[in-house]
């Protein structure tokens, strides 16, 4: 070791360090925002069709906006009590709606623009509704245009024989990133002659299910669908098919393997054989303002969807150019909502600013508004305090009882359920006068007024209180006497005293707020019925994993609304439903919600679906806890915020009251 | 030469078996990527799989990612879904190593600093009250110390804010208190190390020749004091460049603590391994560092 290094050593070590140290502490400050709120926490995505969740959705709304939007009543509460959410004029300034309550005209408000200044037309919605019905872009919303003609169809690539088809060939402009689904390959239209499978794989029975799913999905890969390709005719409108024409086979499949299938035709590879959108799909462009879309049934809710950020539109220049998610970052994303992003850095914050192309822009009070992603409420509430936010939210349960009476804690009733789900294909639970003994014995009242304190009322049924045009089934609480009908119940089902009742297990996701509830069960259990209680948490993951392969016995869970209709609750339970994971299945129940769906008279339908939710309860593969009430700390100059039944808080809507905010920051408005 | 070469070759051997015992671990563990609530339609689910290659068989994977990662490419952020790994390290780890920057430097200045005030006043009030302090510092939790932070100087004296990020003031509660248990080791090292060099013929032959306790200690004392120091700092660096979870929480920090513990709740795999691979790297760095280093300070030493 030279001689000198060693000498100089010290001296590197601590100039090294103050280097470093300098470096650590630059910062490039930014500007204030008008308006900073805490979002509650990370936003996985940006992508309207990909996105799920509550902070996605607050960003999506600020970012974009659909054909119309949906925002709080500015007629303000309703006989309940409650602040429903209307549709406001968005992208479209009016539609109309078929005498048979299936045909929706929208017309696109002329002036419509893209935030890089580019018209948005009508089009622009069929092709971001295709995206997002796109098998391939994965959507875990596509569901919410399955009310569409067709959409379901080319959605599960489901087809038939005779069916007209879209078959994508294998020749996408950009093979180097592999998710690019737009700009597609060439697409060839025609009509399904038949498909031709290789054998079927025989599969073990003890093979595991994602095995299973695996062998499956290849073999329908190797599938080959003979197609009669139709001519075109091209004119200055663009393409025509030529439908009634007769058109040469051809035979696609994703997996070519000639081979193991005996089909005639030379099989060519394509990426994908749907059913063609175009003139399956009833999704039309009748010129650049007019939108028509046609649903299966009459579905009231639809424009309350369409307001839903999922079927907001996206720029297909800006997507077809970056890929996803590339076309996500901040400097590429365009879109149309009354804010553009400007920077978004993970667990940091996203920072808005003001859309100038906005059509509504000069209404827009907010310049620059600031999300962060606070996850702890703690923390949460002492920036509200101390003034980091304006808007805080959630807020801590333990401190709620103080923050009640204050005027800056915005609380109403929300369109959310806790409840308890009971899988009913293992004992005990599979006997339903064990459900309704675990009901009774239930002391909802307790967990509202000691466990969750801000003012959340107990459940007597699934959907919760106050939807607008729906008249929930009769129940009350009165505890002493549905505890002897609990005792009764129980023992009629054969367990007298709890005798002989096994050991259960509540799962629930590791949260202190679900632990202490439980335990107010547990204890509930325990003392009227005496039977034994275990307890389990376990981190989401493997929670959401046992409740998927109903490897549970009651597990605990909640519902949000997607939309202001009972139908949102109740067909979570339709059998083998996607949100059923309870193994609940009743033919009455089933036929009650699909015939609900076709029922155009609206008092008619929501008598079905309240005999619906009677039969939900009365054999109750689920356990109504409460309904929850939403939490919001907000600052007294901060106008234009309206607790509402879904907790939506458009910020467009909203606005600094500068006068008032000077007057509070010199404590002349008191924080109470 | 010869040094490096060979170190470098076990670090990239370490790296491959960290590697594949996490790939596999990973995959053990019940639930996946896409566990939602709601069952995803067969049809989305396959291409969810299919854009994250989890529809290719085992070995494959393992061998395609293999080659990802060799190549410094860690793929798509699962949870994340706007980001690739490479990307959330990026925006991540500068913050976390600002942060840790800041908490390694105050730990070393004020830990040195006390364990050599406890060692030369050896059971006087400072020591006493240093080695509590100490104690203090490794016992208490830091979400502990953190609430105690902000009730200190957010709501009495009104110093700094409570959280987030981007300015000075913002940073220096969370490094407080990042910094504190390592200080507080730091001192019980340098002051057990002092007291036993103090007593050594070479200190006491410096002081013989006249020199003033100040030279002595810090020109003689501290170098053969400060080597386990110097070698606690190297998992110690590792572990405050990956940041902390909680204090991330409390301080709203966008550092790598959290995704540490997100990527392996929300089961993206792409990430956890990515975090997983980086903490393994740094960690084998350091204590790289820390032996170059000790080659240095000590004489006795030879980098081998």
């Amino acid at each position: 070791m030279p001689h000198f290094l060693r000498k100089a050593f010290p001296y590197l070590a601590i100039a090294l360090g103050l280097a470093s140290l300098a470096w650590a502490v630059s910062f490039n400050s930014v500007p204030p925002a008008d308006l900073s709120f805490n979002n509650g926490d990370e936003v996985k995505t940006i992508d309207p069709a990909k996105a799920t969740g509550q902070p996605e959705h607050r960003i999506l709304t600020a970012l974009f906006e659909g054909l119309l939007q949906n925002v709080p009543d500015p007629a303000g509460k309703d006989p309940n009590g409650n602040t429903p959410i209307i549709q406001a004029p968005g992208v479209a300034d009016r539609y109309e709606l078929s005498a048979d309550h299936r045909t929706y005209t929208f017309h696109i408000r002329p002036g419509a623009k893209w935030s890089d200044g580019s018209p948005l037309t009508a089009a622009d919605f069929v092709w971001s509704w295709r995206r997002l019905l796109h098998p391939e872009t994965a959507s875990e919303y596509a569901y919410q245009l399955n009310y569409v003609v067709g959409a379901q169809q080319y959605n599960s690539s489901e087809l038939k024989p005779g069916d007209r088809v879209e078959v994508e060939l294998d020749d996408r402009p950009y093979k180097d990133i592999d998710d690019r689904t737009f700009p597609q390959g060439t697409l060839r239209r025609g009509i399904l002659i038949r498909t031709v499978k290789p054998p079927e794989p025989q599969i073990p029975k003890e093979t595991p299910d994602k095995k299973k799913r695996e062998l499956m999905a290849v073999w329908r890969e190797k599938w080959a669908h003979v197609v009669e390709i139709k001519p075109r005719s091209q004119n200055n409108e663009g393409e025509t098919i030529l439908w009634e024409q007769k058109g040469d086979q051809f035979a696609y499949s994703q997996n070519p393997s000639p081979q193991e299938t005996s089909c005639p035709l030379e099989i060519g590879r394509c990426k994908h054989v749907l059913v063609d959108f175009d003139s399956t799909v009833a999704i039309k462009a009748t010129g650049d303002e007019t939108l028509v879309v046609t649903l299966t049934n009459p579905t009231p809710y639809f424009k309350e969807l369409v307001a839903f950020y999922p079927l907001y539109p996206v720029n297909r220049r800006c997507v077809e150019e970056f890929g996803s998610p590339g076309w996500t970052k901040p400097g590429r994303i365009v879109s149309n909502g009354a804010f553009v992003l400007q920077t978004r850095r993970i667990r940091d914050r996203i920072r808005l600013h003001k859309n100038p192309k906005y059509w509504d822009a000069e209404h827009v009070k907010l310049n620059v508004v600031d999300a962060y992603p606070v996850k702890s409420e703690t923390t949460c509430l002492n920036m509200y305090l101390s003034g980091q936010l304006d808007w805080g939210y959630p807020v801590p349960s333990v401190v709620i009882p103080d923050l009640k009476g204050r005027p800056d804690y915005v609380s109403a009733p929300m369109f959310t359920t806790y409840f308890y789900r009971c899988n009913v294909t293992r004992p005990p639970m599979d006997n339903v006068l064990v459900r309704r003994a675990l009901n009774l014995a239930i002391n909802k009242r307790e967990i509202v007024e000691s466990v969750t304190r801000a003012g959340q009322l107990p459940a007597t049924s699934f959907v919760p209180p106050g939807m607008p045009g729906y008249t929930q089934p009769k129940g009350s609480i009165d505890y002493e006497r549905d505890v002897a009908e609990a005792r009764r119940l129980l023992g009629e089902a054969g367990y007298p005293d709890g005798k002989g009742f096994p050991k259960i297990q509540v799962l629930f996701n590791t949260q202190e707020a679900h632990r202490t509830i439980a335990e107010v069960i547990q204890s509930n259990w325990k003392n009227n019925l005496g039977i034994d209680v275990e307890l389990r948490n376990l981190e989401w993951g493997v929670f959401l994993s046992s409740l998927t392969k109903k490897d549970y016995q009651v597990a605990r869970s909640a519902w949000v609304a997607d939309y202001s209709d009972p139908n949102t609750f109740l067909d979570m339970f339709v059998t083998d439903g996607p949100n059923n994971q309870t193994g609940w299945s009743n033919a009455d129940y089933d036929k009650l919600i699909h015939d609900a769906a076709a029922e155009a008279d609206e008092t008619r339908r929501m008598a079905m679906l309240q005999k619906a939710e009677e039969i939900l309860l009365a054999e109750q593969p689920i356990l109504p806890i409460y309904s929850y009430v939403s939490n919001n700390m907000v600052k007294p100059y901060v106008k234009g915020f309206t607790a509402n039944v879904r907790d939506d808080h458009p910020l467009h809507l909203m606005w600094i009251d500068e006068e008032e905010k000077k007057r509070f920051l010199r404590g002349e408005v008191r924080q109470p | 030469m010869k040094f490096l070469l060979r170190r470098a070759a076990w670090m990239l051997l370490t790296l491959w078996v960290v590697f594949t015992i996490t790939f596999f671990l990973m995959r053990a563990v019940p639930g996946g990527p896409f566990s939602r609530e709601r069952q995803l339609p067969e049809a989305a689910r396959r291409n969810f799989e299919a854009r994250y290659n989890l529809d290719k068989p085992g070995w494959w994977q393992y061998f395609n990612d293999l080659s990802h990662y060799a190549r410094l490419d860690f793929g798509p952020s699962m949870s994340l879904e706007d980001y690739s790994v490479n990307e959330v390290i990026a925006e991540g780890f500068p913050v976390s190593v600002s942060l840790g920057v800041i908490s390694l430097v105050l730990a070393l200045t004020v830990g040195m600093t006390a364990g050599v005030i406890s060692a030369t006043r050896r059971n006087s009030i400072y020591d006493f009250a240093f080695m509590a302090l100490a104690t203090l510092g490794i016992a208490v939790p830091n979400f502990v110390l953190a609430s105690i932070c902000v009730m200190l100087f957010v709501f009495w004296f009104q110093l700094f804010p409570v959280a987030g990020w981007g300015s000075l003031d913002k940073l220096i509660q969370p490094a407080l208190c990042l910094a504190a248990p390592f200080a507080a080791y730091i001192a019980r090292l340098t002051r057990a190390g002092m007291l036993e060099v103090l007593n050594l013929d070479y200190v006491r032959t410096a002081y013989s020749k006249g020199l003033s306790t100040r030279t002595v200690i810090i020109r003689h004392a501290l170098r053969g004091a400060i080597l386990p120091v110097v070698s606690y700092l190297g998992p110690a660096t590792a572990g405050i460049l990956t940041g902390s979870l909680v204090l991330e929480r409390m301080f709203v920090v966008p550092g790598m603590g959290t995704h540490f513990i997100e990527s392996a709740t929300q089961r993206d795999y792409p990430l956890a391994m990515g975090m997983v691979l980086v903490y393994t790297f740094l960690l084998l760095l350091m204590n790289a560092v820390v032996d170059f280093s000790y080659a240095v300070i000590d004489p006795r030493v030879k980098a081998e």
